[in-house]
């Protein structure tokens, strides 16, 4: 998949890499250590040109791909020492590192277990500590939560979260799984066919679609008519309507609202957006143009068309 | 009717219903009460016993045996009873929630909460402020870890028969060398013509076609190339390589000289012990050395021909694959299976000119060339030999970094 016009800064901090198969990370992945040449344009990783200097890219960042990388036939402490070497470290130091990064990732007590004995979550932490083990500025981490087990899951998550937390390092992860990403980065990357989607502060990205939740039992669409009639913008599906939260005393509107009409509210709650939602909307509505968390901001209402099939009452075709 | 009227009751919005009755709890017979001895048998103390005087030995209650409770007919009839009672739970989910009266203590029903016994697995980042080395050490790393892998665990894991292969095949490849030293020690003149340095025996020692060129060589080769490349295809360990500073010539280079290390060990290190023995056995002079050095290093630029031939052609395969069988027997079924071929042709037709495709031949009139003993090969000149093993060997090399070129960092 080739990259068009994508032009970003990613800052310092853990940040994700969304995208639907076939949008490009894999290209912008290898774009980013230097392996593929740009046909036009430039760009620097780290200060160092990705054009002409992809071998000193490579010495500090630490990249983690997703599918198997290691021999099964070593045992993890050389495989890993092994891993250091091939970055120029001296061996004695490699197999220092080596012992520290499998600690780490809490592989300390079966470091000198054979790889193929591993479970799929030992495995991902071994080539975890093949991609820290030089202590690199940047680390990629490509699905590193895929097949894990909740338990090796939640290890992994906690992990990449100290990494950047406590070791002060910079994470992209790319993944599928929305709520991993959310845990860990602070922003995204959107990718959509080679183009970039959205990119910015998942919490100001979230922000845009916070609405209040209601069940109603009983005149549920003279209800729906009253909210419309007042302003409100209301989804509805079913018993089930959400409204977009735009004023500060909604809850008492909808309160009112239900009162004039006689419907029962059983349940009211503020539902927040899952970055998969965001993710959905932005993939089914803004694909094709770049949006900054600020311009969805900005333009919620057009930027948003989130919603229910339209003989529902959404805005969605 | 409207949509609203119509709604059809959700599972997690059922209408109200009229409370069930609770049923009572079955009062279930309690055992007869132990019968208890009414007057408690009690210490009697004095508070104002006087200190001065003997303290009286206490009374020790004699221990009254425990009445063991008179089993009733009522109280053998229990379990009876409860089978009677109707079956509602109610006694387990006491147990389980307490009573149904819900005035228990709080403080009674909470579980207690694990204490804290210790942290064994602390998570802490250890920053490194170490500096990289150039990359000739990560040329070096590569190489080491191939060699090395060979004597040492920890390394490329080779297989066991390769490594017991490996063994015999370096024993065997100083038959010769250990035959001229027998000689030495016998002194028998027409042993040592047999088994000694000559033109013929520093020829076939490289290039002999049974057992080295048969039964040695070319499994050596197979043996070692089959999974250099083809198993980081197989377990995606390219990523591992291609994530790093390291590039494709140096990822190749390095693999290619590990495997032509390792067979250099075997059939030109042999060669020098071969000489080097003929010269202590014998004691040999200057002026043997300088009349046989010229068809020692002919015969030792054939064995670089040979190594380099053979792993070409074996990496090239290897670099095609994704697993280290199809490789290895590629390789000897183009090193036996051209010469075979050849030699079938050239027994039903009289015609060498097959010979050109078969490595192994091309291989051993080149070297006939290089170490001057009688050509086996008449029809054509060494130089047709020559071109053809160059074009083997382009072939083999073109195939190789083409396939290494296209190797994925990120899937394979």
């Amino acid at each position: 998949m080739a990259l068009e016009n994508l032009n970003l800064d990613i800052k310092k901090g853990a940040t994700g890499l969304l995208g639907p198969n076939g949008a490009g990370k894999s290209t912008f992945l290898k774009t980013i250590l230097g392996l593929i040449q740009a046909t036009s344009g430039d760009g620097t990783v780290l200060g160092h040109d990705i054009r002409t200097e992809g071998a000193a890219i490579r010495s500090r960042i630490g990249y983690m791909p997703e599918y198997d990388a290691l021999n099964p036939e070593m045992d993890a402490i050389n495989q890993v020492r092994y891993s250091g070497e091939l970055l120029g470290m001296n061996p004695v130091v490699a197999l220092q590192r080596a012992h520290a990064s499998l600690q780490y990732v809490g592989l300390g007590e079966q470091r000198y277990r054979e790889i193929k004995s591993f479970s799929t979550g030992m495995k991902q932490a071994t080539k975890l500590a093949c991609a820290i083990i030089h202590d690199p500025e940047l680390i990629i981490a490509d699905e590193p939560s895929n097949g894990l087990d909740a338990t090796a899951r939640e290890f992994m998550i906690t992990t990449l979260i100290n990494t950047v937390k406590q070791g002060d390092r910079s994470v992209l992860m790319a993944s599928h799984l929305m709520e991993d990403v959310e845990r860990v980065c602070d922003d995204i990357v959107l990718l959509h066919k080679g183009k970039l989607a959205a990119q910015g502060r998942i919490k100001d990205l979230k922000a845009i679609d916070r609405e209040i939740e209601i069940h109603v039992w009983g005149g549920a669409s003279k209800l729906e008519a009253a909210m419309k009639h007042r302003g409100m913008r209301v989804r509805r599906e079913g018993r089930v309507m959400r409204i977009a939260h735009e004023s500060d005393d909604l809850t008492s509107d909808i309160l009112r609202c239900a009162s004039e009409v006689g419907a029962q509210i059983r349940r009211m709650h503020e539902y927040e957006a899952s970055l998969e939602d965001l993710f959905l909307v932005i993939m089914e509505n803004l694909g094709y143009e770049v949006k900054t968390s600020e311009d969805l901001l900005s333009h919620p209402i057009n930027a948003r068309k989130v919603d229910a099939p339209g003989h529902m009452g959404g805005g969605a075709a | 009717m409207s949509e609203d009227e119509n709604v059809i009751p959700q599972a997690n919005s059922m209408p109200p219903t009229q409370p069930q009755p609770i049923p009572q709890p079955q009062t279930i017979p309690v055992s007869p009460q132990l019968p208890i001895a009414e007057t408690p048998q009690t210490i009697p103390v004095s508070p104002q016993l006087p200190i001065a005087e003997t303290p009286q030995p206490i009374p020790q209650p004699i221990p009254q045996p425990i009445p063991q409770p008179a089993l009733s007919d009522e109280s053998e009839a229990m379990p009876m009873a409860t089978a009677e009672a109707p079956v509602t739970g109610q006694t387990r989910m006491e147990t389980a929630w307490g009573s149904s009266e819900g005035d228990e203590e709080y403080s009674e029903m909470a579980s207690v909460g694990q204490t804290g016994a210790g942290e064994i697995f602390q998570q802490n980042y250890e920053p490194w402020r170490g500096e990289l080395n150039p990359r000739w050490m990560r040329n070096w790393a590569i190489l080491r870890h191939h060699v090395l892998g060979i004597i040492k665990k920890g390394h490329r894991p080779w297989g066991v028969p390769t490594k017991i292969f490996l063994v015999i095949v370096f024993f065997a490849s100083l038959s010769d060398a250990g035959l001229t030293l027998l000689a030495s020690l016998i002194g028998e003149s027409e042993f040592h013509s047999m088994w000694g340095v000559n033109r013929d025996n520093l020829y076939g020692h490289v290039l002999g076609f049974f057992p080295r060129n048969v039964m040695y060589y070319p499994i050596v080769a197979a043996l070692l190339v089959g999974g250099v490349i083809s198993e980081d295809r197989l377990h995606g360990t390219s990523a591992l390589y291609f994530s790093r500073p390291i590039n494709r010539f140096d990822y190749v280079g390095m693999k290619y000289a590990s495997v032509a290390i390792i067979q250099a060990i075997i059939i030109i290190f042999t060669l020098f012990l071969y000489y080097l023995t003929e010269i202590m056995a014998f004691g040999r002079g200057w002026a043997w050395i300088i009349d046989t050095f010229p068809i020692f290093l002919g015969a030792l630029m054939g064995g670089v021909l040979l190594i380099i031939t053979y792993t070409s052609i074996g990496l090239a395969l290897s670099s095609v694959s994704k697993g280290k069988f199809f490789p290895g027997i590629g390789l000897l079924a183009i090193i036996l299976g051209t010469k075979t071929l050849a030699i079938i042709v050239k027994n039903l037709f009289d015609r060498e000119i097959l010979y050109l495709l078969s490595p192994y031949d091309c291989l051993a009139h080149v070297g006939q060339a290089l170490v001057s003993t009688q050509p086996t090969y008449d029809q054509y000149s060494w130089t047709w030999s020559l071109a053809s093993l160059i074009a083997m060997n382009a072939i083999a090399l073109y195939v190789l970094s083409s396939r290494v070129s296209s190797m994925e960092v990120t899937r394979e």
